[in-house]
């Protein structure tokens, strides 16, 4: 799960507000057996639980950019309009995003992302790629490629709270065979 | 026929980067006494375990003078410590119970894919070596499955040419089951608002369209008449690369100068987007793999117990991936020749024993994506030089912290079949 912040003052970070982030979302996808990605929830940018079962690929941050360009669309922004709008907006997530998640954001040209903790089997902002500074690695002036700023540690031990109960628990959509999904009842 | 001979399938290797110059790391070594190597070996295995280093040999032997000389690597060398004698603290009781004089000395950083590579890992210390088991590898491809690759790699180009829009050739993916040898899903780029093939039916019947987006003159470098044919014939893959703009994974930030203010003529379909940055031919095609899917599996609480029975079947029996696929097939099969109902063993887990075809080396977007969605094998024809994630830029297979890997082969196709196949608007779907 995850949340996008239209970037507004200069304040960078979180601000009181972006306290409020936390586990309702994240607990929300707990209860449907969803890997808990967490939420900052500004713009009320806010998609439903996609089954990863069917499509693993249908992470927080996808989802959360398909709901802004969905939105963006329908009230007629074009490329340009929407590139200008990406690019002064902050993601806000639980935790690093992936490999293919990072260079999604590159492409889109997001401003800055916020993350809880670090991913160190597919993270893509620095864990295994360092996708969000994807200009050194290209050569120079090659292609008009975008990196954005990257902030890890924000929050981090609520996020591996969320994710720990939510592998306690077990997930029912992981291959077979697995561990059992056990009811967790502390995650109410 | 011949065209295929020409055809050649090269297996992009999951290992970092080969090359005969040997790429090292530095650690601590000193000589011991011969007699006491039994024990120092022991316990250093496990005071300093070299989990990184498996391939390289702990111990060096070297014969000066009729005697032999043993020398062992104690531990990894911090390589930010410019202080040669520099020693994990961890082993210095160790070194001076046995009075050992650590020196720098580097050794072979990867295992060694080839003789002639272990020779050269052997010069500067021992390392061992075994031979490749990849059961991947193009040796083990029969004449059949070359048929069967050369054939989707054919399908895949030709789309290319299909969703010839704004005089641009898109990326093409053709996700491919090889047991069944059907096509599970095809996609192409739609990261372009003047795209005009979102229906699932494109594939066919595409000429039409082909012929109905093709270009306004002007925006073609060679045009010299309005004829389209003329166009479209003077198009070649040398004399005008820019004709690959629109390829999503070759240029994935360009999404944001195309043309503007179209789409709004654009009659909007079932699709929820006129345009989308992130619809590269392969995450297209999966979620269109995705799609069927759902349509062929409405009832997504597949069948415990049945599904549970298999895997313990399929856990107890091989670790090996392809056996236990090869185990599963063969249940699968028997499963349908006994006509029985029970469809939900087929229901597959995400794209696992799928292959993916695409035209051009995928952008890392797209190479996660499909690691997410576990794609079996993926085959591509062109190296995308800008950021391919498959071998030119990066290498996400050889990622070993990834939880799956797939295998790499690039095809290579001679650049006058690529034009043909993507020019050539006569039926040619026949072939192979």
């Amino acid at each position: 799960m995850y949340g996008f912040k239209r970037f507004k003052d200069e304040s960078g970070g979180l601000t009181d507000n972006g306290r409020e982030w936390n586990a309702d979302k994240a607990r929300l996808a707990l209860e449907k057996l969803e890997v808990p990605v967490g939420l900052f929830n500004w713009m009320n940018v806010d998609a439903g639980v996609f089954p990863l079962y069917i499509q693993a690929t249908r992470h927080a941050e996808m989802e959360a950019i398909d709901t802004l360009l969905e939105e963006w669309q329908k009230i007629g922004f074009n490329q340009l309009e929407v590139a200008n709008r990406l690019s002064e907006c902050d993601l806000y997530v639980t935790c690093e995003p992936c490999i293919m998640c990072a260079t999604a954001l590159s492409i889109l040209g997001i401003r800055k992302v916020f993350y809880g903790c670090a991913n160190d089997k597919f993270g893509g902002c620095g864990s295994i790629l360092s996708l969000h500074e994807i200009t050194k690695k290209l050569p120079r002036g090659a292609l008009p490629a975008k990196g954005f700023e990257c902030k890890g540690g924000v929050m981090a031990d609520e996020a591996v709270a969320l994710f720990r109960c939510f592998y306690e628990q077990g997930n029912p959509n992981a291959p077979k065979p697995h561990r059992p999904v056990r009811i967790c009842p502390s995650t109410g | 026929m011949l065209e295929a001979m020409k055809w050649e399938i090269i297996h992009i290797h999951n290992e970092p980067d080969s090359s005969l110059e040997v790429h090292t790391v530095e650690v601590l070594v000193s000589n011991i006494e011969p007699k006491l190597a039994n024990s120092i070996v022991r316990q250093l295995n496990q005071l300093c375990p070299l989990d990184n280093l498996r391939h390289v040999k702990r111990v060096q032997r070297r014969t000066s003078q009729g005697k032999v000389e043993l020398s062992v690597i104690l531990c990894l060398a911090d390589e930010h410590e410019k202080d040669t004698e520099a020693v994990p603290i961890g082993i210095q009781p160790f070194i001076r119970a046995y009075n050992l004089c650590p020196i720098r000395t580097k050794v072979a950083k990867y295992p060694a894919r080839s003789k002639e590579e272990w020779e050269e890992q052997c010069k500067i210390w021992p390392t061992s070596f075994h031979p490749s088991t990849n059961c991947d590898g193009v040796a083990t491809l029969s004449d059949e499955d070359m048929k069967m690759i050369f054939h989707y790699m054919k399908v895949a180009i030709q789309q290319t040419k299909l969703c010839y829009s704004g005089a641009k050739v898109l990326n093409a993916a053709v996700i491919v089951d090889p047991v069944s040898r059907k096509v599970i899903a095809s996609a192409n780029d739609q990261t372009h608002p003047l795209l005009t093939t979102s229906e699932p039916s494109a594939r066919y019947g595409c000429i039409d369209r082909c012929v109905a987006t093709t270009v306004p003159p002007e925006s073609h470098p060679n045009t010299a008449g309005s004829n389209q044919d003329t166009t479209l014939q003077k198009f070649s893959l040398r004399r005008c690369s820019d004709i690959f703009a629109g390829v999503s994974c070759l240029n994935p930030w360009d999404w944001a100068a195309q043309e503007l203010g179209k789409q709004n003529s654009l009659v909007k379909r079932e699709n929820k987007f006129t345009w989308h940055p992130l619809r590269h031919a392969a995450l297209v095609a999966i979620e269109n793999a995705a799609e069927r899917d759902r349509k062929l599996f409405p009832n997504s609480d597949v069948s415990e117990s049945k599904s549970e029975a298999l895997d313990v079947l399929l856990h107890t029996t091989d670790k090996c991936p392809s056996k236990r696929q090869k185990i599963e097939e063969q249940i699968i099969d028997k499963e349908v020749s006994d006509n029985l109902k029970h469809t939900e063993i087929m229901r597959p887990y995400l794209c696992t024993g799928f292959d993916i075809y695409l035209v051009w080396e995928p952008c890392p977007m797209c190479a996660m994506a499909l690691v997410h969605q576990r794609i079996r094998r993926i085959f591509y024809a062109l190296p995308n030089p800008n950021i391919g994630a498959l071998g030119s830029v990066y290498k996400l297979q050889a990622e070993k912290s990834l939880n799956h890997h797939y295998s790499v082969f690039r095809i290579s196709v001679p650049e006058q079949d690529i034009e043909e196949l993507i020019l050539n608007t006569s039926d040619n779907t026949s072939q192979c």
